[in-house]
């Protein structure tokens, strides 16, 4: 991995008197990484974010591009760019008053990329926000931020909400469009299946902690996926599995640094999916 | 923050809050159109003489001293309805400047921006205490000179027709006094534009509420408590005080005699000007409120995490 752009150490985070949205979270990415930060709602992704983007107070060390985000967060925002949610672009606002505005604020902004972007869909520039489909605001706010040469770029949940058609070409234009191996993606989703194949890195998190920071490529050594059935039950079993679950009268079992040799002999083994092991680290071991 | 950033910031805060471009525009234009549709062409400029009308006109007619002071006076009295509208309607654009955008939850996207919070405050502050009032001014000084043109052509060959010719230098004169009384203006209801962007940045809902009741209910509190109204007076001498110590506008009765019309017209086109504002203690006072309550209003935009 080369120089971490984020490093946090220790984040927590309280609302209120409630229980802790961030308790103790660690990790690092690296620059020019793809990484989906994945968790069951209230798990402390959202929250995770804000903390990233200087948004809301936390205790912590966090330093982000070299910076505090709670000290300099109007630097870092020369370097960092953010989808929050989708509908977050004011009703009021006409697209091209949106291209004006990007353009006079932004000095990264290549407005006659985002306007090209723009050209390929149904969107006239004439038009209001509130006029548009939720699809289209989502598609027009992808063209302003993805105009924009910024170093990391943090997406939260952006296709909630949309139909699969427009999650479908959201993803392909991050990849194909945006994407170079020099900028970082940090993007949030709770729905795993969407993003795997397009991730370099995944960071799972439960309640407020990170349960898994690995690369891709690293979760092929360190996990196996075990299928069998049968007699071979009790014996992998006792291999202490980190989930175990019945599909089809079969079962699968997820294990976590064991050696493939010792399991060979007990039925077909393969490396799990990002789902699977989202499943095995959110029920929190064997069931 | 550069100046083009900034100027972005100034436009954007025009196309969410049209009204308050075209609210003064629309007032301006039927004060126009009012002024070519009246019969009576006095009623355009606020001075009914009874009776002595003729004598009035006829001694003005050879005292263009006295005949430019007059049309200072009425050309300034055209700027008062664009002030109160203006007044109106940045009381309501103050109260949602900071509260709109949370509201909608565009906060996030404004954000996403490289933009301080401390810039976009500071941006909805010029908007209200420069831009607008600047825009007023552009607006009270064409709509002078069109109703001026109205009022040229109906009175000519009346008796009235003195109240026709046009005082260049009076005018050019009058033009800068408005001008600098809307900057003065600005300094001193600065502390009032940054209680409401404080309000603004801090209610939850209502802020229209939050920015009226608690005031009122301090003044209403210390009323009943100590049977004092400090704060009461306060809060007027602020909303009212400009008033009273600037633009003599007010002063001019158009009822009583032709004498006593005459010396009102003396006074209150020598108290035109509102810079003798500038040397109250107040005005700095007000300034300092209004830093500490801006300085609020930013860190509450800063670190409020509810959008």
């Amino acid at each position: 991995m080369t120089t971490p752009i984020i490093r946090a150490s220790n984040l927590r985070k309280r609302y209120g008197k409630g229980s802790l949205a961030l308790d103790g979270a660690s990790f690092t990415i690296g620059a020019g990484r793809i990484v989906g930060l994945m968790g069951p709602n209230g798990a402390g992704k959202t929250t995770a974010l804000k903390a990233l983007l200087g948004l809301t107070p936390f205790e912590g060390e966090l330093s982000v591009l070299g910076l505090d985000p709670r000290r300099e967060r109007d630097a870092l925002m020369q370097d960092v760019c953010f989808i929050a949610d989708v509908a977050v672009l004011p009703k009021w606002l006409r697209v091209s008053q949106a291209l004006d505005y990007v353009a006079g604020v932004h000095p990264r902004f290549d407005r006659s990329r985002a306007e090209t972007v723009l050209g390929k869909t149904e969107i006239r520039q004439r038009s209001k926000v509130g006029e548009l489909s939720k699809g289209m605001i989502t598609q027009l706010h992808l063209a302003l931020i993805m105009a924009i040469d910024a170093k990391l770029l943090v997406l939260d949940e952006p296709t909630i909400g949309l139909d699969l058609l427009y999650r479908r070409s959201f993803y392909e234009m991050l990849l194909n469009d945006y994407f170079d191996h020099e900028r970082t993606i940090l993007v949030t989703t709770h729905q795993v299946e969407e993003v795997e194949n397009l991730l370099t890195d995944v960071l799972l998190i439960n309640h407020g902690r990170i349960v898994l920071d690995s690369s891709i490529e690293a979760i092929a050594n360190r996990y196996l996926q075990l299928i069998t059935s049968g007699e071979h039950v009790p014996a992998a079993r006792e291999r202490r599995p980190i989930h175990e679950r019945e599909v089809f009268g079969r079962t699968v079992f997820i294990y976590e640094d064991q050696v493939a040799s010792e399991l060979a002999g007990l039925g077909e083994l393969r490396t799990p999916s990002v789902s699977d092991l989202f499943v095995a680290k959110m029920s929190g071991g064997v069931q | 923050m550069n100046a083009r950033s900034f100027i972005t910031l100034l436009r954007r805060e025009t196309w969410e809050h049209r009204s308050l471009v075209w609210v003064p525009l629309v007032v301006a234009t039927l004060i126009v159109v009012s002024a070519i549709l009246s019969t009576n062409v006095t009623n355009s400029i606020e001075i009914r003489v009874d009776g002595e009308e003729s004598e009035f006109f006829a001694r003005l007619a050879i005292d263009t001293a006295k005949q430019s002071q007059l049309f200072a006076v009425w050309m300034s009295s055209l700027i008062l309805p664009l002030i109160v509208v203006g007044l109106t309607v940045l009381f309501f654009y103050l109260l949602d400047a900071l509260y709109a955008e949370r509201k909608d939850r565009s906060i996030l996207f404004w954000k996403s921006m490289p933009v301080s919070d401390t810039a976009t405050v500071l941006s909805k502050a010029f908007t209200a205490l420069v831009v607008v009032p600047l825009w007023i001014w552009l607006l009270s000084l064409v709509m002078g000179l069109l109703v001026f043109v109205v009022v040229a052509l109906k009175v000519g060959g009346t008796p009235l027709a003195p109240l026709g010719s046009f005082h260049v230098g009076t005018w050019f004169a009058l033009q800068a006094t408005l001008l600098l009384n809307l900057l003065v203006a600005a300094l001193w209801y600065a502390p009032i534009a940054a209680w409401l962007l404080l309000v603004s940045a801090w209610a939850k809902r209502a802020p229209f509420l939050w920015a009226v009741l608690p005031p009122a209910l301090l003044a209403l509190f210390e009323d009943i408590v100590f049977d004092t109204s400090h704060v009461a007076q306060l809060i007027a001498y602020r909303l009212t005080g400009f008033f009273r110590s600037g633009f003599g506008i007010a002063d001019v009765d158009g009822r009583g005699s032709a004498e006593h019309i005459r010396e009102s017209i003396r006074v209150a086109s020598e108290h035109l000007s509102a810079l003798p504002l500038l040397g109250e203690l107040h005005v700095y006072t007000g300034l300092a409120a209004a830093a500490v309550l801006l300085h609020g209003a930013v860190r509450l935009r800063r670190w409020r995490d509810d959008a």
